[in-house]
C-alpha cells in the first residue's frame, strides 16, 4: 500500500540521532531526515539512500544541535521513590495470584540460598581464631606407596623435615610437631574416671595455635614427659571444682604411658576448630624409640608438622627447601618423597589428602551444592520474568499512563525494579521462615566426612543478615531486570491504540520458552538423579554380602574382659552363639589392620586386609568356604598362631592356581609361617563403595585386647528384654563405656549413610525444583486461560467440547515437557553414571528404562494437574459471562 | 552598522527563509538553496545556520504541520523577524553602495 511501511529507516544511525540531538530540535530534524531519505529512495537505491542518510546524521554531530550534558538537579527523590514504593505495593497486591506464585516460589529457592550462605561463611570461618590463621602451614607428604604404584597424599610428614625445617630453613618461625594417631583412653582418677581423645603435641603448639589456655604455663606446659592439659570440660568432669593443675591422673587401655601430670587447662576447642580433642599430651611422652624412628625421613604417616611462616617467606621459597633436604635422602628411594605446604583455610575444604584429621567439607561438595542451589534459584527468577513478561500485554496501558504524566524511560523502568525488589524483600522474609524449617532437617543430615563432630551450626548473625539483604536485592535485580528493561520501552502513544500490536511474545523460539525448557530439564534431571541414587541405595542394603547377617548384635568391646563377658552371656538363654572379631565385616571399624602376607616361594609381600578372629567366627557368620575349613580350636596362651584363612583374591596375589591346592601351604605373615587352613568364596570386606585390598586374610590371636567386638547370635522374642540382658552382664564389667550394641543391618546401613545423605539432599532439591517449576506452569496457564478467555467462550459456544479445548490449550506444555525430556535424560545419565555411581565400582545398579522415564513422568503427571484444573475452570465457566460485557 | 556577524553562508540561507515565507522548514530550505547555488548541501551545514542564527535573534520557528512523508513527525517552520529584514537590508545597502562606487572603467573593460 504505502511505501513507508516496507522501507526501514536505519536503525543504528537513527539510534545515534536520538542520542545525541537536543530534544527540542529531534523532533523536526528526525522529520527532514526521513523526508530525505524518502526522496532519495526515489532517486537512487535503497542502499544508497541508507548510505546518505548515515553520512547525513553524522555530519549533524555540530556544536549547536546536540545535547548539553544533563545534570539532573531535582533533589526530591525521596518522594520520587516512596511513590514508587506505594505503586508497587498496590501492583502487587492487585496481582494476588501472580504476587503470591512469584513469592512462594522465590522463597523456596532463597531458603536454600540462606542454607548455603551460612554453610559457605561457616566453612570460612573454620580456623580463623588463630592469630597466625595467614602463615599457618601444614607439611604434607606425595609419594607413592604400596604395591599399586600409585602416588598417594598424605597430611602427614616425617618428624625429620619438621625438625630440618626448624634447624636450617629460613623464613620459619615456629614449628609444631605432632602426632597424627589420636590418643585414645581412659583417665582416672582416685573417684572417676573418663574417656578421652587426644593428641601428642610439642612445646610450641600454643605458640603456633590460638587455643586459650585457661591455667598453666603456654609456654612450658608441654615441655615435660607425662605432661596433660585438660579441656576446660574434661577436667571439669574429672575434678569438679578443685584445681587440676599438678595432680596425677591414670592413664588406662594405653600402651605409652601410663600416668600422667596435668599441667594445664585449655578452653574447649570451638565447633570451628579442625582440630578437636579432650586432652592435649607432650609429644616426648611417646616411648623414646618411637620417638627416634620418627626421626626416619621415611616413616612419614606418623607425623603431623604445622609450621608458621613469618610474613614474607613465600610457600614455594618453603617447599623448594624442603626439596633441597630431601633430595640426598630421595637419591636412595626408588619413588622420591615430596614435601608440600597446605595453608591452614584448606585444612577442611581439602579432599585430597588420604589420613586427613578432623572433619571434612570437601571444595567438590561444596561446588554441586552451590552449581544445585544456582540452578534453583535462577529458576524461581524466571518464573518471575516469564511471568512478568507475560503479563506485559495488561500492564502497556499503566506504562502509558505514566509516560504521559511526564515519566521518562528511565523512571518507568525504576519503577518496575522496586517492584521486583519489594517482591524479592518479601520472598526473603518468607525464605526466612522456610529456612528454619529446613534447618534442623539439614543439620541432622549424616555427615560422615565431619566424622562425629558438629560441623554448622547455621546461626543466624548481624553480618549474615546483611549478606541477606544483600542476596535478596541481587535476587530482586536479575529477576526484575529483563521484565524492567522490556515494559519501559513501551511507548505511551502504542500502548493506548495499538497495545494489541506491541509484541511480547514472537512466534517460534523465545526467551520465554528457553527458561521453561530450563526449569523442566532441571526438575526432571534432579528427579532421574533422586531415583537412581535411591535405588542404588537400597540395592546396596540388599546386597548378598557372601556372609549372614540376621539376628547378630556387634558389641564394641574397650577392655581385656571380652572372654569373661562371653562367659556370662553363654548363660542367658537367648543368645545361640557368640563369636570376637577385631572388626566388622562390611561395616568396618577401628581393628582394622593390613598386614604384609608373602608367599614362602616367593618372597614378595603384599598388602593383605586382615581381620582378627576367634574359632567361631566364620562359623557363625556361614563364610562358605571352597575348601578347607575354619580354624578348629582357640590359640592358647603363649602359643604362636600357625593357621590363616585366605580368601579367593588372595591366591591370585600369592599365585596358587587352586583352592585345593592351597590347603597346606606355608606363607609368611609378620615373620612368622603360617598354614593356609582354608579358603573362603570372595566376600564383601569392608564396604561396596571401598573394593580396595582384594586380598584378605583371618588369623587368630591370643591377645585378648585385640578383640575389638563382640558378635552375639540371638534368638528371641523380645528383643528389648534381651538386650536389657545383655546390657547388665556388660555393665558389671565395663564401668566406664556406654554399652553400645548394633544389630549387624543397621551397622552395614551407616556404611552408606553418605549416599542416603546424597539421596536426601537431591530429592529435597527435586522437589523444590517441581515446586517451583509447577508454580511457574501455574502462572502460566492462569494467563493463557485469562488473555484467551474470550477466544474459549466463542468456541464453546460454536461446539468445541473439552477435548478440542485440551488439546489447543496443552500442545505447547507437551512440547516444553518433550524437549526438556530430550535434554534432561541423556545428560543425567551420564552425570549419574560418571559422577555419582562410579563410587559403587562394579556393584552398581542397571539403569532401568523406567528409571530413565521417571523425570518425565512426574512432569508430566504434575504439570497435567496443574493445566487440567486451569482448562477445567475454563470449561465450566458459562461463555455469556465473559462475552457479555466488552 | 552594528556588528551584526552574519556570515555569507548563514545570509543565504536566511534569505532562503525569506524567500521561501510559510514554506521555510529544514528540507525544503535545503532544496531550494540547492537549486540556486548548483551544489550539494548538507542537512547539518543547514541546520547549524538555522539554528545559530534562531540564538542571534534573525529567525523564530514554530511547528509546522505533521505529513505521512515525515513519519509523523512535524516540520519547524522558520519565519525572519524585522530585526533580520533589517540586518539584510543593511547588508544589501552596504553592497550596493560598494558597486555603485566602483571605478566605471572595470565595466567599460567588459564591454570591449
Amino acid at each position: 500500500m504505502n511505501q513507508d511501511s516496507n522501507i526501514k529507516l536505519p536503525k543504528w544511525p537513527l539510534k545515534f540521532l536520538r542520542f545525541f540531538v537536543k530534544k527540542e530540535y529531534l523532533e523536526e530534524i528526525e522529520g527532514d531526515m526521513e523526508e530525505l531519505f524518502l526522496e532519495n529512495i526515489q532517486q537512487f537505491s535503497h542502499k544508497r539512500a541508507r548510505r546518505i542518510y548515515t553520512w547525513e546524521i553524522l555530519k549533524l554531530f555540530r556544536f549547536p544541535i546536540i545535547k548539553n550534558i544533563e545534570i539532573n538537579y531535582s533533589l526530591n527523590h525521596y518522594s520520587m521513590y516512596k511513590s514508587y514504593l506505594k505503586t508497587s505495593f498496590r501492583g502487587l497486591k492487585k496481582n494476588m495470584l501472580f504476587s503470591s506464585i512469584n513469592i512462594v516460589g522465590l522463597a523456596i529457592s532463597m531458603s536454600v540460598g540462606i542454607l548455603m550462605i551460612l554453610l559457605l561463611s561457616e566453612l570460612n570461618s573454620f580456623d580463623d581464631f588463630h592469630i597466625e590463621k595467614d602463615n599457618i602451614y601444614k607439611v604434607t607428604t606425595s609419594r607413592v606407596q604400596g604395591m599399586s604404584g600409585n602416588e598417594v597424599h598424605l597430611s602427614s610428614s616425617s618428624f625429620y623435615i619438621g625438625n630440618q625445617l626448624k634447624e636450617s630453613v629460613p623464613g620459619i618461625e615456629k614449628v609444631l610437631l605432632m602426632n597424627v594417631n589420636e590418643l585414645s583412653a581412659d583417665l582416672r582418677t582416685a573417684k572417676k574416671a573418663i574417656g578421652i581423645n587426644g593428641f601428642y603435641a610439642s612445646a610450641s603448639f600454643f605458640d603456633v595455635f590460638s587455643f586459650k589456655l585457661l591455667q598453666g604455663n603456654p609456654q612450658s606446659a608441654l615441655t615435660n614427659p607425662n605432661s596433660i592439659i585438660l579441656t576446660k570440660s574434661s577436667a571439669k568432669k574429672l575434678f569438679g571444682d578443685t584445681n587440676p593443675i599438678g595432680q596425677t591422673i591414670r592413664v588406662e587401655e594405653n600402651a605409652d604411658f601410663q600416668e600422667g601430670i596435668i599441667t594445664g587447662v585449655v578452653e574447649d576447642p570451638p565447633v570451628n576448630s579442625h582440630m578437636r580433642f579432650d586432652v592435649l599430651v607432650s609429644l616426648n611422652t611417646l616411648e623414646k624409640p618411637v620417638i627416634n624412628e620418627e626421626n626416619n625421613p621415611n616413616n612419614t604417616s606418623n607425623g603431623l608438622v604445622y609450621v608458621v611462616l613469618n610474613g614474607h617467606t613465600t610457600k614455594e621459597e618453603i617447599e623448594n627447601a624442603m626439596a633441597t633436604i630431601m633430595n640426598d635422602y630421595n637419591k636412595s628411594l626408588e619413588h622420591p618423597i615430596t614435601h608440600l605446604l597446605q595453608p591452614l583455610n584448606t585444612f577442611v575444604t581439602s579432599d585430597v589428602y588420604n589420613n586427613g584429621m578432623g572433619p571434612m567439607f570437601s571444595q567438590r561438595k561444596i561446588n554441586i551444592m552451590l552449581g544445585l542451589t544456582l540452578i534453583i534459584l535462577l529458576s524461581a527468577c524466571f518464573n518471575y520474568t516469564n511471568l512478568s513478561l507475560a503479563r506485559a500485554l495488561r500492564r502497556s496501558k499503566e506504562v502509558g499512563v505514566r509516560k504521559v504524566l511526564g515519566a521518562n524511560r528511565f523512571q518507568v523502568f525504576a519503577q518496575f525494579m522496586v517492584e521486583a525488589l519489594l517482591l524479592a524483600l518479601l520472598a526473603l522474609v518468607v525464605g526466612l521462615g522456610l529456612f528454619f524449617i529446613i534447618r534442623p532437617e539439614f543439620l541432622n543430615l549424616p555427615n560422615p566426612a565431619a566424622i562425629g563432630y558438629d560441623m554448622f551450626s547455621l546461626e543466624i548473625n548481624y553480618i549474615n543478615l546483611l549478606y541477606f539483604l544483600l542476596f535478596a536485592i541481587g535476587i530482586g535485580l536479575l529477576a526484575g531486570f529483563q521484565p524492567a528493561l522490556f515494559l519501559s520501552k513501551f511507548k505511551a502513544l502504542n500502548a493506548f491504540h495499538d497495545a494489541r500490536k506491541t509484541k511480547v511474545f514472537t512466534k517460534g523460539i523465545n526467551l520465554r520458552h528457553v527458561l521453561t525448557v530450563f526449569q523442566f530439564t532441571t526438575s526432571m534431571g534432579l528427579i532421574i538423579c533422586a531415583v537412581l541414587v535411591h535405588k542404588q541405595y537400597k540395592f546396596s542394603l540388599n546386597y548378598d554380602l557372601g556372609y549372614q547377617t540376621e539376628n547378630i548384635i556387634n558389641i564394641p568391646i574397650q577392655g581385656g574382659y571380652v572372654d569373661l563377658l562371653e562367659n556370662e552371656y553363654a548363660k542367658i538363654p537367648e543368645v545361640v552363639e557368640t563369636s570376637k572379631s577385631s572388626w566388622v565385616l562390611g561395616a568396618g571399624g577401628n581393628g582394622m589392620s593390613i598386614g604384609m602376607v608373602m608367599a614362602k616361594e616367593n618372597p614378595k609381600p603384599a598388602p593383605f586386609l586382615l581381620n582378627i578372629v576367634d574359632d567361631n567366627y566364620l562359623n557363625m557368620h556361614e563364610l562358605a568356604f571352597l575348601a578347607g575349613s575354619g580354624f578348629l580350636k582357640p590359640l592358647g596362651e603363649g602359643q604362636s598362631p600357625n593357621h590363616i584363612i585366605v580368601n579367593e583374591e588372595a591366591l591370585k596375589t600369592l599365585n596358587i592356581n587352586s583352592p585345593e591346592e592351597a590347603i597346606g601351604k606355608t606363607i609368611i605373615y609378620n615373620g612368622a609361617p603360617l598354614q593356609i587352613q582354608g579358603v573362603v568364596k570372595d566376600f564383601i570386606r569392608i564396604a561396596l563403595t571401598k573394593d580396595i585390598f582384594k586380598s584378605f586374610a583371618f588369623v587368630q590371636t591370643n591377645q585378648v585386647e585385640q578383640y575389638k567386638s563382640l558378635n552375639v547370635k540371638i534368638a528371641s522374642n523380645n528383643i528389648t528384654a534381651t538386650l536389657k540382658k545383655l546390657e547388665e552382664e556388660y555393665k558389671k564389667l565395663d564401668l566406664l563405656h556406654p554399652f553400645e550394641a548394633h544389630f549387624y543391618d543397621d551397622q552395614i546401613a551407616s556404611v552408606y549413610e553418605q549416599e542416603k545423605t546424597t539421596y536426601t539432599l537431591i530429592s529435597f532439591l527435586a522437589f523444590l525444583a517441581i515446586s517451583i517449576s509447577t508454580l511457574g506452569l501455574l502462572g502460566m496457564a492462569v494467563y493463557t486461560m485469562e488473555s484467551r478467555r474470550k477466544e474459549i467462550s466463542i468456541r464453546k459456544v460454536l461446539g468445541a467440547g473439552m477435548r478440542n479445548l485440551t488439546v489447543l490449550l496443552s500442545r505447547e506444555f507437551i512440547v516444553v515437557i518433550f524437549l526438556s525430556g530430550l535434554i534432561a535424560i541423556p545428560i543425567t545419565l551420564y552425570i549419574v553414571d560418571t559422577k555419582v555411581l562410579n563410587e559403587f565400582n562394579s556393584y552398581r545398579i542397571e539403569i532401568g528404562f523406567i528409571d530413565s522415564l521417571s523425570g518425565v513422568a512426574i512432569m508430566i503427571i504434575v504439570g497435567a494437574l496443574t493445566i487440567g484444573w486451569q482448562i477445567r475452570t475454563a470449561f465450566v465457566k458459562n461463555p455469556s459471562d465473559t462475552l457479555r460485557n466488552e | 552598522m552594528k556588528k551584526t556577524k552574519l556570515g555569507e553562508f548563514e545570509e543565504l540561507v536566511l534569505l532562503t527563509v525569506a524567500v521561501l515565507q510559510e514554506n521555510a522548514y529544514g528540507v525544503e530550505i535545503k532544496r531550494e538553496l540547492e537549486d540556486r547555488l548548483n551544489q550539494k548541501l548538507s542537512v547539518g551545514s543547514i541546520q547549524s545556520a538555522l539554528k545559530r542564527m534562531e540564538q542571534k535573534g534573525f529567525l523564530t520557528s514554530m511547528f509546522g504541520e505533521a505529513t505521512k512523508k515525515r513519519g509523523g513527525k512535524r516540520k519547524r517552520i522558520y519565519t525572519t523577524t524585522a530585526y533580520a529584514h533589517r540586518v539584510l537590508s543593511e547588508i544589501k545597502d552596504i553592497r550596493e553602495n560598494l558597486w555603485n562606487s566602483m571605478p566605471q572603467l572595470v565595466h567599460d573593460l567588459k564591454f570591449i
